[in-house]
């Protein structure tokens, strides 16, 4: 499939083929803003450093002005380009990649900032839990922006299997926050918070899947995702 | 034949669909440093007004397409920029028109020395009936730009270099131009065009009679060429005119509705005329 | 407006008419086909009925009877000064040489009447020819050489068979015994039958044996030189003129009507206006090669400017543009672009009228070429005659031989107009260039 990724950059017109290289990088940058966002977490839960957390904020708004640009660099493709084929579908992945970036961000940073609320009192538990989560999704975005980057069929399918053991980490993760709640309930308030970072964490994943999807269709042309509606399989 | 004009006739004489043609021109007109500039340009074919009160800048080593349904004038007002209308007779233009300062129209101005610096490629490839080398080397023959053979070689070497065409044609110079593929002997007349080292390359519609192919090669040809020469092209494809220009402006009806830049213009037109013609709604 | 409601025929009752129409129109087209084929047969059978009666009547024309004498070659007799020029040998007794040989080879005959008729066996051009030959052949002076005379023009008209031997004698003009020497020298194979060197390259003479049209041939030669130097820059600059630079304006539009009625003028009257202005008016002396090559140029005129205005219109606007907008002048234009593609149907035009000129006799008739020329024209204000003329001439001539020498001349002036047609189209070949 990697002959794909050279294909894109075949036109005879030199102008065309630097701007879809342009707009790769400029996802892949965008994406790599997220990747930073999560590492501050990570680091946060095994550190306790509170300095990495601030950070976030500064990354997010690199990440809104990268969504800002990107719409721009889509636009400026439709209208000059009139892309079709293999082009078209990457000019539309990548708008629909962009949102899933920008909402990856957003919810990074309801878990950097409720993060520093329940971490920051020196209490660990439920830590190790979301770590688990954190870790996961971590990997999952890697993946998902490799898949991206080369193409990588094999690799997309490989977040599909990731999602579900996602998924079994964060029910156990649930059920232990209950039990948390139920042996002290004096903290339940911060155990609740604890269980919306696990959910933005979770969110952060299904986003992760969704970037898989769409390189499943830049690269076959499927549209694989809610496939009770869609009839196609994805192999 | 005498017909009533009633005042709402009179309205709607100028409208389309219900949209009136502005009394002026919507967006900018001018540039800094502008290669040509034309003010208020009148052109009438006999009776007939083609072009109405139009001026415009041409702005240096940019391209700027002139879009527009048929008839509406642009290949008209592109033939004034080089004065190729003189050879109608019946064709009246009034109005100035200047480069570098200069009006084109000055009885001073030898026309001969005004087309070697603001150079014309025509619709349908028209290479002379002559080899390849004395396609190219035609015109600085005739306007002295070789001091000798050896010079003329040079001349007509990195003219098809830079039309692309020299690897393809290196082999066989002394071969007639009318041998070449469609596509072939357009960059053989945009290297004609450019042997003689113009100023401004004037494209009447260059791709409508190529293949895709042949139409991309030659779209590549004109981005690389910008850095060097201010072109004009006038074309029929929108799309066209999206990929390759700096800047487009719109005619309809013989008047110059809205000029601006390219992207601004096809993501977000001023005018509904304009809107409505690079839709497809009408023309 | 109609009212009708059109009733859309379907599909198939559309291909029924349709079917039912195909008989009518292939009868339609068999019978346009067959006469089409018809007139081209006609056409081609007219044209070879033509060419079998010239042919058949002058390829005969293209030879003639010699007989083959041997001629002792006395200095003495025949170059008596002993200078070797022209003036001296023409005191010399060629004459005496031939009727020596000739009695000699009939037997000696006896008395005045049987010599004279011996003599009416031989051209009086003879003399003449054995004088060119010592001319050319000094060396063979006192030795005895072959030489082939021609026969008159009546022995050659017998010869041919066309005088029989059952006409009586009265009303022949050869005597028996004539007829006895002509036997007596073909029983010793001295009567040959070969191609006439007379026709060719001998000048208008009264005698038919010696007759030949080297002199009209050169005159029309000339003739035509002088109409193509006139004609041709006159015609293409014309062209080249009303096509590019005249203005459209009622002038030019006179101007043109007027070519184009020229062109459909009969040549006659071009010949008077010839004898009027340049004759009568300009004193210019009558049938030389200069007013005949004018007055052609006249009449060929209209044709080569029409044929190069066609020509330079069919160039193809583009090529003009081209040029323009590299920057040519429009002088630089037409000289290096449109003329270059014009030329071939200019040429071809040029041709074409030069061919016609070639075959014009009544211009030239007007303006006196009808002289009896002998010498070969060696300028063109030296006087001259043209073949066309020239047959005419011979056509009004009474001896036999002179029927077939015109079949003769004929045939060369249809195979000078045929190489000339056929360079017309090897030259468009040549020079036609895809564009």
């Amino acid at each position: 499939m990697n002959d794909l990724n050279d294909d894109f950059f075949r036109h005879i017109s030199s102008e065309f083929n630097e701007e879809l290289e342009a707009l790769r990088r400029s996802i892949l940058e965008m994406g790599g803003l997220v990747e930073e966002q999560l590492r501050a977490a990570l680091q946060f839960y095994s550190t306790q450093d509170s300095s990495l957390l601030s950070k976030t904020d500064e990354i997010e708004k690199k990440i809104n002005a990268a969504e800002i640009d990107l719409d721009e660099q889509v636009e400026t493709l439709i209208v000059r380009r009139q892309p079709i084929a293999s082009d078209l579908r990457l000019v539309l992945a990548v708008s629909k990649i962009v949102r899933d970036l920008e909402r990856m961000g957003d919810e990074l940073e309801k878990v950097g900032s409720l993060s520093l609320e329940c971490f920051m009192s020196g209490s660990d538990v439920g830590v190790t839990e979301i770590q688990q989560i954190a870790e996961q999704v971590a990997k999952m975005l890697s993946e998902s922006l490799n898949a991206f980057a080369r193409l990588d069929l094999d690799l997309a399918r490989e977040i599909f299997q990731r999602e579900r053991e996602v998924d079994k980490v964060y029910q156990s993760a649930l059920r232990a926050l209950a039990t948390f709640m139920i042996e002290d309930p004096r903290n339940i308030g911060r155990i609740l918070n604890i269980v919306w970072i696990a959910r933005s964490l979770e969110r952060v994943g299904d986003h992760a899947t969704n970037i898989a999807e769409y390189v499943i269709y830049l690269v076959q042309g499927v549209d694989v995702r809610h496939p009770a509606v869609n009839q196609n399989s994805f192999e | 034949m005498e017909t009533i004009v009633s005042d709402s006739m009179v309205q709607n004489t100028n409208q389309v669909e219900g949209r009136a043609v502005p009394e002026k021109t919507l967006g900018e007109i001018q540039v800094d440093n502008p290669r040509m500039t034309a003010r208020n340009v009148n052109v009438f074919y006999g009776e007939k007004q083609a072009i109405d009160n139009i001026s415009l800048d041409i702005g240096m080593s940019q391209v700027i397409s002139f879009i527009g349904p048929s008839g509406c004038g642009k290949s008209t007002f592109l033939r004034c920029l080089n004065r190729m209308n003189d050879t109608i007779d019946i064709c009246k233009v009034d109005g100035e028109i200047k480069i570098d300062h200069q009006n084109i129209y000055d009885p001073a101005i030898d026309v001969v020395s005004l087309r070697a610096r603001v150079g014309m490629v025509f619709q349908k490839p028209n290479p002379f009936p002559k080899s390849i080398f004395d396609n190219i080397a035609y015109g600085p023959r005739i306007h002295g730009l070789a001091a000798s053979k050896v010079e003329l070689d040079q001349i007509v070497e990195s003219s098809l270099q830079r039309a692309g065409l020299w690897e393809e044609v290196k082999d066989r110079l002394d071969q007639p131009g009318t041998g070449l593929s469609g596509g072939q002997q357009q960059r053989l007349c945009i290297a004609r065009a450019i042997a003689v080292s113009p100023e401004v390359i004037l494209m009447d519609e260059p791709c409508s009679a190529l293949d895709p192919i042949a139409t991309a090669k030659v779209e590549e040809l004109i981005h690389e060429l910008r850095e060097q020469y201010t072109i004009v092209i006038v074309t029929h494809s929108m799309q066209q005119a999206a990929r390759i220009s700096d800047r487009t402006a719109y005619f309809h009806l013989g008047k110059l509705v809205e000029v601006g830049d390219t992207k601004q213009v096809f993501t977000n037109p001023k005018h509904e005329l304009t809107q409505d013609y690079i839709t497809g709604r009408f023309g | 407006m109609t009212d009708r409601t059109y009733q859309r025929l379907d599909p198939q009752q559309a291909a029924e008419r349709v079917k039912a129409s195909i008989n009518l129109r292939k009868r339609k087209e068999t019978r346009f086909l067959w006469l089409g084929k018809t007139a081209v047969a006609i056409a081609l059978g007219f044209l070879v009925l033509l060419f079998a009666g010239i042919l058949s009547k002058g390829i005969p024309g293209l030879f003639q009877y010699y007989v083959t004498l041997d001629v002792q070659l006395d200095a003495r007799q025949l170059d008596p000064s002993g200078q070797m020029t022209v003036e001296s040998i023409a005191g010399g007794d060629f004459d005496g040489a031939i009727l020596t040989s000739l009695y000699e080879a009939l037997g000696n005959p006896e008395g005045r009447k049987a010599k004279r008729e011996a003599r009416r066996l031989i051209s009086s051009g003879s003399s003449q020819r054995l004088m060119s030959y010592v001319l050319d052949n000094p060396e063979q002076l006192e030795s005895m050489v072959s030489i082939q005379f021609a026969v008159d023009d009546d022995v050659d008209t017998f010869l041919r068979g066309l005088i029989s031997r059952e006409t009586p004698e009265a009303d022949r003009r050869i005597s028996d015994q004539l007829i006895g020497y002509i036997d007596a020298l073909e029983a010793e194979g001295r009567i040959s039958y070969e191609i006439s060197d007379y026709l060719f390259f001998g000048s208008a003479s009264r005698d038919a044996e010696m007759a030949g049209i080297r002199g009209a041939l050169v005159g029309s030669i000339l003739t035509l030189l002088v109409c193509i130097v006139i004609a041709f820059p006159l015609g293409v600059a014309t062209a080249v003129y009303l096509e590019e630079m005249a203005p459209k304006n009622r002038f030019t539009e006179i101007i043109e009507i007027n070519i184009n009625n020229l062109a459909a003028v009969p040549s006659v009257v071009f010949g008077i206006m010839g004898l009027a202005i340049f004759i009568v008016a300009f004193g210019m002396p009558r049938s030389i090669p200069l007013v005949g090559g004018v007055v052609l140029a006249l009449m060929t005129l209209p044709t080569i400017i029409i044929s190069s205005r066609a020509a330079i219109r069919a160039v193809p606007p583009s090529i003009r543009d081209a040029a323009l907008g590299v920057g040519a002048s429009k002088m630089q234009t037409i000289m290096h672009h449109v003329l270059p593609l014009a030329m071939p149907g200019m040429l071809t035009g040029t041709i074409i009228g030069m061919a016609q000129a070639l075959g014009e006799t009544a211009p030239l008739l007007m303006i006196g070429m009808v002289a009896f020329i002998v010498d070969v024209p060696a300028g063109v204000t030296d006087p001259g005659t043209v073949l066309p003329v020239q047959i005419f001439m011979w056509a009004d001539f009474a001896e036999r031989m002179f029927v077939q020498k015109t079949s003769a001349a004929i045939i060369v002036l249809l195979a000078f107009l045929i190489s000339m047609n056929a360079a017309a189209i090897l030259l468009r070949k040549k020079l036609e260039r895809r564009w």
